[in-house]
């Protein structure tokens, strides 16, 4: 509104003389060439976009048992996981014979178990030294996912799930038990 | 009757649509954009992360210390744990901690600023108590509960790593009293 300078004369300008031969200018909208302006924009904008990184990491919870005395349990609550050195897998509960399982077989089998003895079962995982992590961590996920299940079913019975895990070293013996199967 | 021809010149578009869009993406991108971190800088290995479909919780991006175990690209023999803290105030302090002193020489603090790279189960777990401790005296200096947080550890290694490794740092972190931790993985697609 810098145009219209003598309406009203409460202003801070002078009024102009009565015969000021200058006319006021009607003023039409103006353009400005945004092109230049698109392309840094349309630069910067490609630029944040390749260099944000939207996939954070995810983490999966795992504890080890504090440094205590051996607890004590029933051999017949332990669902004993065994990871031999090329991979294979082999489960057994109580005393039984340890049996070669599939990856894909280990959700069925823990929820199985894990649903006959109710919140009683104590799942040990022992794994040699040579399995590469991928395995080691696609067995607890195999188990988490088991998990799942597991805590639904339970809920169906109105229990709460206690989980009992452990994961604890690959011994000679545990070796001996699981050659040549 | 015979037509005029008119000559044209060049057209105008109204791109103020277009710049509105383009400038609210710009901005989006640019407050949502992380840059990295002197660790990240520092990193000169890939990490293959094991996919996993049951994990849904996120790597908190403070208060936690990650333990990396890498393949080297270049030498398959040459793995080390590199251990680093998201915090960077804390870093320092655990860096010039004084019972690290007697490994951790003026050189190798020169050569790892953002991460501590180390072969000796030994020197990582003192690592690892030394940030326990630390983190806990950094906490009393907090003034509002809401900045008080525990310190999380992670181990952050690639999928092809022996076992052995880990359950090394497992051990070692049994040994100071850290049952609690994670391990680092990506979303299975």
């Amino acid at each position: 509104m810098a145009g219209g300078g003598d309406l009203g004369g409460g202003g801070g300008r002078p009024k102009r003389g009565k015969n000021s031969k200058r006319k006021a200018k009607k003023r039409v909208g103006f353009r400005i060439d945004m092109t230049p302006l698109v392309d840094i924009t349309f630069l910067l904008l490609t630029f944040f976009m390749f260099v944000t990184t939207l996939t954070t990491p995810q983490v999966m919870d795992m504890a080890v048992p504090p440094e205590t005395e051996d607890i004590e349990v029933a051999e017949s609550k332990l669902f004993t996981v065994r990871v031999r050195e090329d991979g294979k897998i082999f489960y057994n509960q109580a005393k039984d014979i340890p049996l070669p399982i599939l990856m894909k077989e280990l959700r069925v089998k823990a929820i199985k178990s894990n649903l006959d003895l109710k919140n009683e079962l104590i799942t040990v995982l022992k794994i040699d030294d040579n399995v590469p992590y991928e395995t080691v961590v696609n067995i607890l996920d195999e188990l988490n996912l088991a998990e799942i299940k597991i805590t639904q079913s339970l809920q169906a019975e109105k229990l709460n799930r206690v989980r009992k895990f452990t994961i604890s070293p690959l011994t000679d013996k545990d070796k001996e038990e699981i050659k040549g199967l | 009757m015979p037509k005029v021809k008119m000559k044209r010149t060049g057209f105008v578009i109204d791109m103020t649509p277009l710049v509105d869009i383009t400038f609210l993406l710009l901005t989006f991108f640019m407050f949502t954009a992380k840059f990295k971190s002197e660790a990240d800088s520092e990193q000169k290995f890939q990490i293959k992360r094991p996919k996993t479909q049951a994990d849904t919780a996120k790597l908190p991006e403070k208060d936690v210390a990650v333990i990396r175990i890498a393949i080297d690209s270049t030498k398959a023999t040459d793995t080390a744990y590199y251990f680093s803290v998201a915090n960077p105030e804390l870093w320092n302090t655990i860096k010039e901690d004084p019972s690290l002193s007697e490994w951790f020489t003026p050189d190798r603090k020169e050569s790892s600023k953002g991460m501590i790279k180390t072969v000796k189960i030994e020197e990582l777990e003192a690592l690892i108590s030394v940030t326990r401790t630390q983190s806990k005296a950094f906490n009393i200096t907090k003034k509002t509960s809401a900045d008080k947080a525990q310190m999380r550890f992670a181990i952050d290694s690639d999928k092809r790593i022996r076992f052995k490794w880990i359950s090394d740092v497992m051990e070692a972190l049994r040994r100071t009293r850290q049952t609690q931790f994670n391990f680092v993985t990506d979303k299975q697609q």
